[in-house]
């Protein structure tokens, strides 16, 4: 292909875009729709994901100590459960501690409160145990169970699970839709370029009468497509980043607890992946259909 | 030059256009196609920049075999070869210029070539100040002389032309065909399908007749033959 060839091939270009602008504006707009919930679908499982990781590194196994063990023998346990593989640390709330905290969370004063209940002091010693990865908490916490002093445990028992479910779910529901508007998308362009190239057939044929190669005759059209899918996805980007900025702003003012991912690299990778893929669908519609015309032509 | 063996084309619609025909037809030649409507004349045209391909046979041009010729070949072969239309096949959006130049921008050939060599080949056919035109603005034969610009710009080897004359006045026929003489004068063979019997027997050239697809007649510096 040569310098002379190519700038023919930009020329035509430009003039079947021109020829039916509505169905170009058409193949745009789906890819840019099926690209913006690609790029959506994206961003909102990277916080599921990043919300579920944080969630699950709050998950803590509570591990209540039997009453009649003395204090040595809780800091026995805990230095025991601390070597336990798995465990990313171990810290001791004694009954002292917990009646303090419940105290404060209720107000009054200390001595009272053991009054009011009765004389005694119903907490018993806790260790909170956090693990460091939270697919091992159930194990874990079935372990430390079975130590000798140990009361109970209690966890976050199918929490973690049903958030992981939750974010798979998602996925396949967020493929599925990104799937479907791509397909409807890929037959739009190859619709687009099917009419240019029927309204183009006459000069087709005469460009090949007079010797021009396939390829030659295919570039417009690929072109064509190409810039479709490519101001289909570069809409679908600018949509996509001012769309998420102005949403995780909205969500840090007033939702502060939730946990957001402001990743400049990921921002980077959707935008270009947005516009990579718009020029992938472009090119497999349009391909699609010349593959179909020159082979009987 | 070209060599069809024992050719017979049938088409798909079950036509038997061709039956058996054999011809040899060598570098630098004249030559004329002659014969009634249906015979066969285009038929055989077509095969030479292989628009159509043979039922059976072969055909052969410079040594190239066009029935085992692969597609990806075919650019090259149309590329030696310049194909004037009875009905044009110029493109109606392009002006006089862009129709020539087309020939040689599909090749690739630089953009400042493609100028100077279309000018001189509209000069050639008499139709300098013609180029912003488009081709409804001409007349019939403007725009058969717009065609063999586009045929001969590349100077081809083989130049076929089928019924050049068909629609145009006397005089204007002979300005086409003055233009083909002198382009066979510098070398390139002619091959032309026509039933202008004046202009056969004026020129004295090699004339094929075929009949029901066969060759019926096939004589040096002959006449057209049929009775009017
Ligand atoms: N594409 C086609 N499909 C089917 N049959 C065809 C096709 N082209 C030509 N034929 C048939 O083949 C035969 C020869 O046609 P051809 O066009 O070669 O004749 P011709 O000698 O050029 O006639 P004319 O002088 O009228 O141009 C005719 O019977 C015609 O109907
Ligand atoms: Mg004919």
């Amino acid at each position: 292909m040569t310098l002379n060839s190519t700038l023919y091939v930009l020329r035509e270009t430009g003039h079947s875009m021109k020829r039916n602008p509505w169905l170009s504006i058409a193949s745009v707009l789906t890819v840019m729709v099926s690209l913006v919930i690609l790029g959506f679908s994206v961003f909102f499982l990277a916080n599921a994901s990043n919300m579920a990781k944080s969630f699950e590194s709050q998950l803590e196994i509570a591990t209540f100590v039997q009453s009649s063990a003395t204090p040595a023998q809780v800091q026995a346990l805990q230095s025991q459960i601390k070597t336990m593989p798995g465990v990313a640390s171990v810290t001791l709330v004694t009954k002292e501690q917990a009646l303090v905290d419940f105290g404060k969370t209720m107000g009054g004063s200390q001595s009272s409160l053991v009054t009011d209940l009765g004389g005694t002091n119903p907490f018993p010693d806790k260790l909170t145990v956090k693990a460091t990865d939270p697919k091992t908490v159930e194990a874990l916490a079935n372990k430390v169970s079975a130590l000798a002093g140990v009361d109970k445990v209690r966890y976050g028992q199918g929490y973690v699970d049903k958030l992981l479910e939750f974010t798979q779910w998602l996925r396949w529901i967020g493929l599925g839709v990104v799937v479907a508007f791509g397909i409807a998308a890929i037959v739009l362009i190859s619709i687009n370029v099917k009419m240019n190239v029927f309204s183009r057939r006459r000069e087709i044929q005469i460009m090949k009468l007079v010797g021009a190669s396939n390829s030659f005759v295919r570039w417009p059209f690929l072109i064509e497509g190409l810039a479709l899918g490519l101001v289909g996805g570069a809409l679908a980007a600018g949509i996509v980043g001012v769309g998420y900025n102005w949403i995780t702003n909205y969500v840090q003012s007033t939702l502060t607890f939730l946990p957001v991912v402001q990743n400049m690299l990921l921002f980077r990778q959707v935008t270009v992946g947005l516009l990579l893929v718009g020029m992938a669908m472009g090119a497999i519609g349009s391909g699609v259909s010349l593959q179909k015309f020159l082979r009987n032509s | 030059m070209i060599q069809m063996k024992n050719v017979s084309k049938i088409y798909l619609n079950g036509a038997r256009a061709l039956v058996d025909v054999n011809l040899k037809i060598d570098k630098g030649e004249f030559v004329f196609l002659v014969g009634p409507s249906g015979a066969g004349k285009s038929t055989i045209i077509k095969l030479f920049y292989r628009d159509e391909t043979p039922t059976r046979g072969q055909v052969q041009i410079n040594g190239k075999n066009l029935v085992r010729m692969k597609d990806r070949e075919v650019p090259y072969l149309r590329r030696s070869i310049g194909v004037i239309f009875q009905d044009f096949k110029l493109l109606p959006n392009k002006t006089v210029f862009e129709n020539v130049a087309f020939a040689l921008e599909v090749i690739g050939v630089s953009k400042s070539e493609v100028k100077t060599r279309t000018r001189v080949t509209l000069d050639l056919v008499g139709l300098a100040g013609k180029e912003k035109s488009f081709p409804h603005e001409l007349s019939g034969g403007e725009q058969q002389r717009v065609c063999v610009a586009r045929a001969i710009i590349n100077n081809p080897a083989l130049l076929v032309a089928d019924e050049p004359t068909g629609n145009l006045d006397p005089e204007t026929a002979w300005g086409i065909m003055d233009l083909l003489y002198n382009i066979n004068k510098r070398g390139t063979t002619v091959v032309m399908a026509t039933h202008a019997r004046n202009i056969v027997d004026k020129m004295q050239k090699r004339v094929i007749a075929i009949e029901s697809g066969r060759v019926a007649r096939d004589e040096e510096k002959g006449g057209y033959g049929y009775d009017a």
